[in-house]
């Protein structure tokens, strides 16, 4: 282990270990609470029938889901401040991370905030017609699965700077992994079309492909986030100028 | 998969005998890149052909509209495009730097056709109401065609760069005419398939 | 200009060029286009085969490049190819 950390809770980037592995935990919350909780993932048809849409939107299941949507929503941006932190070492200019930084910001609110308030708002508060619920409906995965422009931003940018970084943070294959995730945002523009086949949001074209895509690379991210953090000299840190470790060693050993 | 590190050596090129090299050509990270490319639009070249297999009638009739003489053209027009970007990487390695860049010119002139004569496509089939919202087979044109269309918008890019290193310096990074070179052929292979599957296949 | 002409690169795209000509007559010597018919398709497709594996030996150099990218590629070809024609048979 380079940078000659004796332990965990003295470590200098515990800030950051703390972020990396808010990450997993956040992903298997939101994995739970999209399947077998409330089986909005994958994605219901877009053609349901008007009392299916009514009863999902006010099922017991959609209401506990939306809980734990509501209150676990903030950790997002802590995931994206686990990679951005990563991003900063690297060689390319300012403007990347900042793309990045607004395009996850953005992206989030739509993409996921907004899918909240529809499903949300079927969940919590009963008594809507059919019609505005299966209005919230369409609102909603639209929201998630067809909001491209400003994850298109952020995939863009984070793979653009790991492609062009001198200082090699990340490996260059994860760049053009990175650019793929683009790619897939830029397939999922037939949703708002297509309400039914490959094109639709619960298709195989826009949905499937870009899944196995998007899972995939967030494992890959994360294995490589994990190695960069790692690797990265204590004196380089941002936090190196505030020293905060014990002038003396720890004599006694950690419990 | 290969080490990505090696891929990116500081670029002190000497001139290596064309056939004694065992390594790709190029950034290996730029391979890993076309192999994955090459999967992802498999996938979805698979995924046509089923859809394709379920609506017969359909697809035909999508097809009987298309403009199969610019669909032609344009495949010539990438493969030319192709082959002056493969003469001018073969100039660039024997460090005649005046004829790599004639081929290069070339090789973005006829790679900028290719938008060019799509547009000549698209707006008269747009103005017929053939649009992707039409049916599935016009989806999957646009769509299919639309990606690829953004691949040839960036490989025009990457041969802008790279006339511009093999003009402004004296000893041009061949490593990063290679890369971009593998890249551009990758869009021609991929046109290949999307044209017999799109515009000939009954 | 003549080496130009005589480099093995040109003498692959006049192949390339010519077979592409060829497989778009082909296509139309298919008839109108509203009927389903496997030779077209068996040709054509096969024809592309012959062009992406082509484009990809010699103007991508896999010739000259190790041979797991020579079996990779070829691989690919391959097995989209025989895919395709697969699910086309398939579906009839």
């Amino acid at each position: 282990m380079s940078g000659g950390e004796t332990s965990w809770r003295t470590s200098r980037k515990l800030d950051q270990w703390i972020a990396f592995w808010s990450v997993p935990f956040f992903f298997t919350l939101f994995g739970l609470v999209f399947v077998p909780l409330s089986w909005m993932m994958p994605p219901r048809s877009p053609q349901n029938s008007t009392p299916h849409i009514v009863d999902f939107m006010q099922s017991h299941n959609l209401l506990i889901a939306c809980v734990i949507l509501t209150l676990a929503y903030g950790l997002a941006p802590v995931s994206n401040a686990c990679y951005l932190i990563q991003v900063k070492r690297m060689s390319v200019s300012p403007a990347f991370r900042y793309s990045m930084m607004i395009g996850a910001v953005t992206g989030a609110i739509v993409g996921m905030l907004f899918p909240m308030f529809c499903f949300g708002l079927g969940a919590f508060r009963p008594g809507y017609s059919s019609a505005v619920l299966t209005m919230l409906y369409d609102f909603g995965y639209l929201a998630f699965i067809g909001s491209l422009g400003c994850f298109c931003v952020m995939w863009m940018a984070f793979g653009l700077a790991i492609i062009l970084d001198e200082n090699r943070i990340l490996p260059k294959w994860l760049g053009y992994y990175t650019v793929w995730q683009y790619v897939t945002e830029l397939m999922a523009a037939p949703v708002w079309i297509a309400k039914s086949g490959p094109f639709a949001w619960n298709g195989l074209m826009t949905f499937w492909f870009a899944m196995i895509l998007y899972v995939s690379w967030q494992f890959l991210v994360y294995i490589c986030i994990y190695r960069a953090i790692k690797n990265q000299l204590e004196a380089e840190l941002d936090n190196a100028w505030a020293d905060l470790r014990p002038t003396v060693a720890p004599a006694k050993s950690s419990a | 998969m290969t080490d990505v590190a090696r891929g990116s050596t500081p670029q002190v090129d000497k001139p290596v005998r064309a056939e004694a090299r065992g390594q790709v050509p190029g950034d290996s990270s730029m391979w890993f890149f076309v192999i994955g490319d090459l999967l992802i639009f498999g996938g979805y070249f698979v995924g046509y052909m089923y859809y394709r297999g379920r609506n017969h009638e359909l697809f035909l009739a999508g097809q009987a509209q298309l403009n199969l003489d610019i669909g032609t053209v344009n495949t010539i027009v990438l493969l030319t495009s192709s082959l002056f970007v493969a003469l001018g990487t073969a100039a660039a390695r024997v460090g005649n730097r005046a004829e790599s860049l004639r081929r290069f010119w070339m090789a973005l002139a006829f790679g900028a056709a290719f938008p060019i004569l799509k547009l000549f496509e698209w707006i008269p089939e747009i103005s017929r109401g053939l649009t992707p919202g039409k049916d599935l087979f016009f989806m999957y044109y646009y769509v299919m065609t639309g990606l690829h269309l953004c691949h040839v918008a960036l490989g025009l890019v990457v041969i802008c760069f790279i006339i511009r290193n093999v003009k402004e310096s004296v000893a041009p990074k061949i490593s990063f005419v290679e890369t971009g070179a593998t890249y551009w052929h990758m869009v021609d292979v991929l046109w290949l398939v999307l044209f017999a599957l799109l515009y000939l296949m009954r | 200009m003549t080496a130009l002409i005589r480099n093995p690169l040109t003498i692959v795209w006049a192949l390339l060029t010519t077979v592409t000509i060829a497989s778009s007559l082909i296509a139309l010597d298919g008839g109108a286009s509203h009927h389903i018919n496997t030779t077209v398709t068996t040709a054509v497709l096969l024809i592309a085969a012959v062009k992406t594996f082509l484009v990809i030996w010699h103007f991508m150099e896999v010739r000259r490049a190790p041979l797991w990218l020579k079996a990779t590629t070829s691989g690919w070809v391959l097995a989209l190819f025989a895919l395709l024609l697969t699910f086309y048979f398939a579906s009839l």
